[in-house]
């Protein structure tokens, strides 16, 4: 699987599909770093392991190259769709982007709790199928129980917070300049922990329709916020009644953006005045 | 036990003004925020309500498709119900947030509405495990 992507990455930057690749390097003193590959002789030190997520680091060399400067980026099913997302939300430039796309074994699917741990333009590796999140033990167990025993353990569990952002900065699609979570008016400045509510829940609503489960919020956070569980229930609604998955379809906008007609839940059915005033734009 | 209602300028608050015109015997804990439409409600809002000691928020709007601006509020009950499955993810409960579109034009309308979401929210635990 290795030779093999190699291969596609020597192929792209001899044909000048792409003027870098980015990937993971195995460097210096075997330290495992991401690098941007220029030409197909530096390639041999290119690897895979282990799961880092590029599409942030993307989005920032495309912003910062000189124009026309195309990039290839070696993705997982998490950052091909991460990058799908930043595409729509006008972040990056189609035309410059390539992907390599690799699939992530069984147990990383297991460990990341992913369910979809494969890129749709897979040019290496086996699609494994993925976990179905909301049946994983870990997760059920947060979500179990009724009202006021759920909100307990929830307020326990983000107490630990020490409000170091590294959840919005880790985030390859939380991108907005300014940030409400810096905003006095929003969130309590200078308080350790953070407010709880309005931290967190402000920063997951922010990302509910465009969450694609990487599980980078999570993996910064150093205290151990399960914030990926935050995330589930609300994907699981969007997929749920508008059939509606973040990252997969680059030219479906996100349904909450949209009115109810263009939109509709699945097995909705309007009533007539609902529509009365759209009459003229449909015929 | 408080509550914010968010009532859009040309439904929600017109039969606030109407139940106070009339007199009709209200709850007294409530406090009414006028906006020129639903949508201009963010959930963020909401979320800073609960936050700042809110029993219960009402957005009140006008019917689907009665919208001064179109479909603003088609829009403001898919972002305000995605809110409320975070709000039950975390057990505050969804039941916490009302969203009523057209239900609240009139004045007994509206107090019927005001009441009866007392009644539901006297009925729930308390939210002091969030605010300390």
């Amino acid at each position: 699987m290795l030779e093999k992507i190699k291969n596609i990455a020597r192929t792209i930057l001899s044909e000048k599909q792409a003027d870098g690749v980015l990937g993971l390097i195995k460097g210096q003193w075997d330290i495992i770093q991401p690098h941007i590959f220029e030409s197909p002789v530096e390639v041999d030190a290119l690897v895979i392991e282990p799961k880092w997520l590029l599409a942030k680091m993307a989005m920032t060399v495309l912003r910062s190259s000189r124009e026309g400067y195309r990039l290839a980026v070696v993705v997982r099913g998490c950052d091909e769709r991460a990058l799908t997302e930043l595409v729509k939300r006008n972040q990056i430039e189609k035309e410059r982007l390539v992907t390599l796309g690799i699939a992530c074994t069984a147990e990383q699917a297991q460990a990341c709790i992913c369910d979809r741990p494969y890129p749709q333009k897979l040019d290496c590796g086996e699609a494994v199928a993925g976990v179905d999140t909301l049946s994983v033990e870990s997760v059920k167990e947060l979500l179990a129980g009724d009202g006021p025993e759920r909100m307990e353990k929830w307020a326990n569990i983000l107490k630990r917070c020490i409000k170091c952002y590294g959840c919005r900065n880790s985030c390859p699609i939380c991108v907005c300049v300014p940030c409400k979570l810096e905003d006095q008016v929003w969130v309590e400045t200078g308080v350790i922990p953070a407010e709880v509510l309005s931290y967190h829940l402000i920063r997951a609503l922010h990302l509910s329709d465009t969450c694609v489960a990487c599980g980078a919020c999570q993996e910064a956070c150093p205290v151990n916020i399960p914030l990926m569980a935050l995330q589930m229930s609300m994907r699981e609604m969007l997929r749920e009644t508008y059939g509606y998955e973040a990252g997969l379809d680059p030219d479906r906008k996100s349904p909450i953006l949209y009115d109810l007609c263009k939109e509709p839940a699945a097995g909705q059915a309007l009533p007539d005045w609902v529509n009365s005033l759209r009459k003229d734009d449909e015929s | 036990m408080k509550i914010l209602i968010f009532a859009c300028k040309w439904c929600g608050l017109i039969g606030a003004d109407g139940a106070g015109k009339k007199r009709i015997q209200l709850p007294t804990q409530f406090r009414v925020i006028p906006v020129e439409c639903a949508a201009l409600v963010e959930p963020d809002a909401v979320i800073r309500a609960f936050a700042s000691g809110m029993t219960g928020v009402a957005v009140l709007g006008c019917h689907l498709g009665g919208c001064r601006f179109n479909h603003a509020n088609h829009a403001a009950i898919k972002r305000l119900e995605l809110l409320k499955t975070l709000l039950d993810a975390t057990g505050i409960g969804g039941k916490r947030l009302l969203i009523s579109f057209g239900t609240a034009h009139e004045d007994h309308q509206y107090a019927e509405v005001v009441k009866t979401f007392f009644d539901e929210l006297e009925a729930m635990p308390s939210t002091a495990a969030w605010i300390s």
